[in-house]
């Protein structure tokens, strides 16, 4: 597959792109300053007030958003087309929701120890030397081993799988049908329930963060600022990364592994060490999306999940940066209206977007500029280029 | 000619007098059942079920608080079959369209999904299809079957057709695995040995019943034999059509299904099924003037589907073969109930409807279900053996079937 | 004028019912009627048990209702004592029905002399207790020992057979004096030593165990496995001796049916997914397009088997020729219908998109998407119901291992579409140009193939193989607006398991997957055989990265 030729110019070439550092740091200063603002600062029923509701909502699309940059890295930087990636997504929820199903304490049903479908799972009696959890449960009391694991497990379970499949050089298509095998062989392990991980039910009903209240408006406030401030380190990151020498190779890798693989570099270590840093990425993404929406479950790790988190890439524009963000936020914003006044029809909206923007928007939404320009420039091709459109913001 | 443009004019005012009043004493109600995604199959029949009660509603005059009727105005979402979701809609009917009340969910972790929204913005939540139970909301009222109104009395109705061994096969999630839990302890405490209880399960999805099918061959070889089925509805058509195809039937060794329904059927093989066991607090074939009607009234208002009151105009239903079944007449039965709520508390308010509700009597199609304060019905269990019509006839009623959603509790009094 | 034959005879039946009465067993009825208002437990069940001899249609037919819980209690007002009865047909729309009085068979009359409409819902149900219910079963099953029909014979005998009651041994050894069916005699002998098996003469024990052996009556093994453990066997070294023997035999036998029981489901899954994912070996496989619609396109040929058996019933009735030859239509339909949405999905998207093999993904997830929400916008959101014709449902045994009918029709189809697929390929101008450009688009458009034209047709045949699939399996799962997402994940792997572009690859793919799946069943559990499966795909392509069978074409290397 040749596909340098459809992918937008790395940032710096372009003019647009020469002007993404300011629309990137508006945007950052209207996310993490004034929304929480409006949410937290103005009274409600004021026009400007934002509700705790809405701006959860909003922490979510962050989420989702991280998760993009995750699959960008991959695909859109080094054309590594995962289908797994809300495996990672999901280890690192559940390695957060761990913990806080075990801060729950006595507040649940059963007022035991032991969250509740350890309960009624008897658990004690698999259990006894524990009261009834599992060993591997135990460190997760701890929030900084949680924190860790968050990192550690997504990175783990990336590190074994990638360097299975890069070690013999299985690539394209084979990888990502084998990412799929993967990921749905783990929902179905974590579907049963002697798994002891919730089964289908997944782990719910988290009470408290950090010891805050799950609840409050300032919990949820913070866990927003926090999804902004992630989701900004991981876009610098990501950014950073294509100035270096790195960045260089990744992309090299994406556009002809062959000729790199003969000029000597170990293309292999490079693809692992992307592969990993995404499985992070997605982890941490996870973890915050876990006390935001109240519940992880083996569906969140399904194969259509991930599936969406790439069309989600490819509707935004992968190989750019800001692209995935804005395909991530955009879907789901789309998806969460949809859902609500067209309830029966939105799944035409969707599906038609997604033929629509593969077959003639390959370069995504924030391609649309350049095309536009030169599809001007084709119909004058005497006149001077002008700038008509704005920069690929939202 | 001059009288006509007097009555059109008259005609004209009172419809916008009628209009303004209309718009004014609306309540606005929430209906959260998954219209696409896997769970589309099974919830789309209750969206079409509640907007038909709040039309029944309507009809008859509304909701009536301080004397004044309100007209219910649905407000429906489709949470896509996808858990978060399902949460994230919750929160915007409870938050933003401010409804009064929420219908909804089938599947029980999109039930635990939306358990902490409710709690924390103190909705009410009516929820209507057979569960595992072990869950107790304030904000949640369960119009489904518990584990001891459903899956417990089917057990005892087996052991009674002297049955000693019990296959018990589901879909390897919460729900199966915790009824079969429970039904496993019940049994040995009626004194089925381990060695004569077989449990398997399935993934979501699963087509391939060869194995399991002659398995049961095997395992009810020696008679006396009979599968608990906690197989969820996709599931069941292959199932079924490998089980009948291995020469088992009703008569060698019957399955009982939870979660088969007359709703399911309707995409089930008819003939491979005739015979088995279903056990549900309703059937379609309950003779009673209360089901005439219900049956009666459903069919013929999804031929012109519509809400009156508010105009509300239901896109995507097929009129043609539908039937009701029992969480589509629970679904209903939880509207009547909150609008007498409702009307005793003479509030909208959660924290007054809520208490109003406990104690709240409701003559249904299947006889009168009380609301008791564990927030779950005492409601008649039926036993119904299925016709190749797509019906149940029923073969045992059991009256007065306390729902209590804590299985230690029942067991204990074993 | 078919459908009111039924009604009328039984109208007529029912009329008559009261002139049956007049020759009717009165001692019979007598019974019944007092073993109905009996208080005593045990009397209930030995006046029922006597009732074997009866003759009386309505005895029976009232045994059957009390059973099943319809047979009914009135207590009249004027204090005279209570009497049962049944109802006399079916009820009516509003729910009421006509009542027979089972002492003389003669309709419920209220005072007037009219006839009594009773409402069902509003009866007192004469009550049963499980014992009760039991003995009328046995009644029941020993006079079903003489129905005509066969199955319905070797049914009772079976049930008499497992009940090991010593008091059925007359009625069951009378039967095989004069039974001809060498089935049923199977069954009757197989009963026969089962119950004597279970009596207390020693001499008669052993002989059983001894003819439960040589009958390789595997539905005993249950109970020889207990015997062996029970004291009284281990006291016994005669009978012990006899149940090792026997038991010897019998495991033999259950672990050979066991192997080809095995063997035989996992031929069958292995057909059921080289069925379904050949039309995506074919759209995947040789032109590289990633088709996440390929379930959707299985799911379009599963309702044009509906359609097409919707069609066949209004056509040819329910009955006979309607559901039982529209399947024959069906198949080549299915074909026609998914080909054509594929024609339509080549030219309207998928052509943009053959430089592009990962967008094509992105681009047919998207119409899967909306093609599961078109249909169920018009066909509902609840499964159909695709029936079997009769030449399909039940199976074939062969020494107690069953060979479903549908199962062995997949199997064959299977092969019949692998070589027909083969013969394209390998033996058509058609087939040539396929590959031809499958290899190297340019050269071949060099040559003057037209490309263009061999990609829509590729696309299509694909599509209608996919289409044939769905039709096929509508025999075997459920048809609803998820079916494809049931069959898209498997399809894939099996394709890049057997080395995408490698016909042979995708069907030893599918062999290999179906059988360790069946083998893996038994001992692991559907689930975490699954899982296996799954992790054991993932290791193996560790190994071979291409798969079973690489193909040496530029396929998707890039």
């Amino acid at each position: 597959m040749k596909s340098s030729d459809y992918i937008s110019a790395p940032p710096g070439t372009g003019n647009p792109a020469r002007r993404e550092p300011w629309v990137v740091a508006f945007i950052a200063v209207l996310g993490l300053v004034v929304l929480p603002l409006m949410n937290g600062a103005v009274p409600e029923g004021s026009a400007f007030h934002l509700s705790t509701f809405q701006l959860g909502v909003f922490g979510k699309y962050l989420c989702y958003a991280v998760l993009a940059l995750g699959v960008n890295l991959l695909w859109g930087q080094t054309g590594i087309l995962s289908l797994g990636q809300c495996l990672f997504f999901a280890l690192g929820g559940y390695a957060l929701g761990m913990h806080l199903m075990l801060m729950i304490g006595k507040l649940g049903q059963y007022h035991a120890d032991i969250p509740d479908f350890m309960v009624f799972l008897e658990f004690p009696k698999r259990y006894p030397s524990s009261g009834g959890l599992p060993p591997h449960w135990i460190p997760f009391r701890n929030p900084l081993f949680a924190m860790v694991a968050v990192v550690a497990v997504p990175a783990i379970v990336g590190a074994a799988f990638g360097w299975l499949a890069f070690r013999s050089r299985i690539k394209g298509v084979y990888f990502s049908i084998l990412s799929q095998a993967l990921t749905y062989a783990a929902t179905l392990l974590f579907f049963r329930n002697d798994f002891t991980f919730g089964g289908n039910n997944g782990l719910t009903d988290f009470k408290t963060v950090l010891g805050y209240d799950v609840n409050l408006p300032s919990t949820k406030r913070a866990l927003y600022i926090a999804s902004a401030v992630l989701l900004l380190l991981v876009y610098g990151f990501c950014r950073w990364l294509t100035t270096t020498k790195f960045g260089l190779i990744q992309r090299a890798i994406r556009d002809s592994e062959n000729r790199v693989l003969f000029s000597g570099y170990a293309t292999a270590h490079f693809k692992l060490f992307v592969f990993v840093m995404a499985a992070v990425i997605a982890g941490l993404g996870g973890a915050l999306y876990v006390p935001q929406v109240g519940i992880i479950n083996p569906s969140d790790m399904g194969t259509d999940k991930s599936l969406e988190a790439v069309v989600w890439c490819a509707v935004g524009g992968r190989g750019s940066i800001v692209g995935p963000i804005l395909g991530a936020i955009g879907v789901n914003a789309l998806k969460s209206y949809a859902t609500h006044s067209y309830a029966e029809q939105w799944p035409y909206f969707l599906g038609i977007l997604f033929i629509l923007v593969t077959v003639f928007l390959p370069d995504g939404l924030v391609g649309i500029p350049a095309r536009i320009r030169s599809i001007a420039s084709r119909l004058r091709p005497a006149a001077q280029p002008t700038e008509p459109t704005p920069p690929a913001a939202p | 000619m001059k009288p006509i443009p007097v009555k059109t004019i008259g005609a004209a005012l009172l419809a916008l007098f009628l209009g303004a009043a209309r718009a004014a004493d609306t309540v606005k109600v929430g209906v959260l059942h998954s219209l696409s995604g896997t769970m589309a199959i099974s919830e789309t029949s209750l969206k079409d079920v509640l907007l038909f009660t709040f039309d029944e509603i309507n009809k008859a005059g509304g909701v009536k608080v301080g004397g004044k009727p309100y007209m219910i105005e649905p407000v429906v979402v489709d949470p896509a079959s996808n858990w978060p979701l399902f949460a994230e809609k919750a929160e915007q009917l409870l938050v933003k369209d401010k409804v009064s009340v929420v219908f909804g969910c089938w599947t029980s972790v999109s039930r635990k999904s939306v358990l902490p929204v409710f709690e924390r913005d103190n909705g009410l939540l009516f929820y209507p299809v057979q569960y595992e139970g072990e869950e107790l909301s304030k904000n949640i009222f369960y119009t489904a079957e518990a584990v001891n109104q459903q899956a417990i009395p089917a057990v005892d109705y087996m052991l009674g057709e002297g049955k000693k061994k019990f296959y018990l096969l589901g879909s390897d999630y919460v729900y199966p695995r915790t009824t079969n839990k429970i039904l496993k302890q019940y049994l040995k405490s009626k004194g089925i040995p381990d060695s004569d209880i077989e449990e398997i399960y399935t993934p979501f999805g699963h087509t391939d019943y060869q194995t399991i099918v002659a398995s049961i061959k095997t395992f009810s070889g020696g008679g006396k034999a009979c599968v608990i089925s906690t197989l969820n509805g996709d599931t069941n058509v292959p199932f079924f059509k490998e089980f009948s195809n291995a020469g088992l039937t009703s008569e060698n060794c019957p399955v009982v299904s939870f979660s088969i329904s007359e709703d399911e059927f309707r995409g089930l093989p008819a003939k491979a099924l005739a015979g088995h066991l279903g056990c549900w607090t309703y059937f379609m074939s309950i003779k009673s003037p209360e089901n005439a009607k219900f049956v009666g009234d459903f069919q013929k208002w999804l031929l012109a589907p519509k809400v009156t009151g508010t105009d509300y105009t239901v896109a995507g239903v097929d009129p043609k073969g539908r039937v009701t079944c029992s969480p589509m007449n629970l679904s209903r039965m939880g509207v009547h109930l909150w609008k007498q709520a409702v009307e005793k508390a003479d509030s909208f308010e959660v924290d007054k409807v809520r208490v109003a509700l406990v104690g709240q009597k409701f003559k249904g199609p299947a006889g009168e279900v009380v609301m008791q304060e564990n927030h779950h019905l005492v409601n008649t269990a039926f036993i119904g053996e299925t016709l190749p019509t797509g019906q149940f006839k029923i073969i045992k009623t059991i009256k007065k079937v306390a729902g209590e959603p804590f299985s230690a509790k029942f067991l204990g009094a074993n | 004028m078919r459908a009111f034959r039924v009604p009328r005879l039984l109208v007529l039946a029912l009329l008559f019912l009261p002139l049956l009465a007049v020759r009717a067993d009165d001692a019979a009825r007598g019974k019944l009627v007092r073993a109905i208002l009996s208080e005593d437990a045990a009397e209930q069940v030995s006046l029922v048990r006597e009732l074997v001899a009866a003759d009386d249609p309505l005895v029976l037919q009232s045994l059957s209702a009390w059973r099943l819980g319809n047979l009914y209690l009135w207590s009249p007002t004027d204090g005279t004592p209570a009497f049962p009865f049944v109802l006399d047909g079916a009820a009516d729309t509003d729910g009421k029905s006509g009542a027979l009085r089972i002492s003389d068979g003669t309709a419920l009359k209220d005072a007037s002399g009219q006839p009594v409409r009773v409402v069902v819902s509003e009866l007192t149900v004469a009550d049963t207790s499980a014992k009760l219910r039991k003995a009328i079963k046995t009644v029941l099953d020993l006079r079903a020992v003489g129905d005509p029909d066969v199955r319905v014979r070797i049914d009772a005998i079976v049930k008499l057979g497992q009940e090991q009651e010593a008091g059925y041994l007359p009625d069951l050894e009378r039967r095989l004096a004069i039974e001809k069916e060498p089935t049923v005699r199977r069954s009757l002998a197989e009963a026969i030593a089962f119950t004597k098996l279970g009596g207390d003469d020693r001499a008669a024990r052993i002989a059983a165990v001894k003819s439960l052996s040589d009958l390789r009556a595997i539905n005993s093994l249950a109970y020889l496995r207990k015997l062996r453990g029970a004291p009284a066997t281990v006291a016994d070294a005669e009978l012990a001796k006899a149940v090792e023997a026997a038991l010897a035999v019998l495991d033999d036998y259950e672990r050979w049916g066991n192997l080809f029981g095995t063997a035989f489901r996992g031929f069958s899954l292995a057909a059921v997914l080289l069925v379904a994912s050949l039309g995506l070996a074919i759209t995947f496989g040789l032109m590289g397009i990633i088709n996440m619609a390929h379930g959707e396109l299985i799911m379009v040929g599963a309702y044009t088997a509906y359609v097409v058996q919707n069609l066949f019933r209004t056509w040819f009735g329910t009955t006979g020729a309607g559901p039982d030859l529209y399947f024959v239509a069906a198949l080549p339909a299915s074909f026609v219908a998914a080909a054509a949405v594929g024609l339509v999905l080549e030219r309207g998207i998928i052509r943009f998109l053959y430089r592009r093999p990962l967008e094509s993904m992105l681009a047919t997830w998207g119409v899967s998407l909306v093609l599961q929400q078109v249909f169920r916008h018009i066909f509902g959101a609840a499964n159909v119901q695709v029936g079997s014709p009769s030449w399909l449902s039940g199976s074939y045994v062969v020494s107690d291992v069953l060979l479903a009918y549908n199962r062995i029709f997949v199997i064959g189809f299977a092969f019949a579409i692998v070589g027909l697929t083969y013969l394209l390929m390998t033996r058509t101008s058609l087939g040539l140009q396929i590959r031809a450009v499958m290899q190297n688009r340019a050269m071949a458009s060099a040559l003057g193939v037209r490309t263009e034209r061999v990609n829509m047709m590729t696309f299509a045949f694909g599509s209608g193989l996919a289409g044939m699939a769905g039709c096929c399996l509508s025999q075997i799962g459920n048809v609803g607006p998820g079916l494809g997402q049931n069959y898209v994940v498997d399809c894939f792997m099996i394709v890049v398991l057997g080395g995408v572009g490698s016909l042979p690859g995708t069907v030893s793919a599918s062999l290999g997957v179906g059988v360790t799946d069946q083998i893996l069943q038994p001992w692991l559990g559907a689930v975490m055989g699954k899982i296996t499966v799954l992790a054991g795909i993932i290791l193996f392509l560790q190994w071979r990265p291409a798969g079973l069978f690489a193909s040496r074409g530029r396929g998707l290397e890039g």
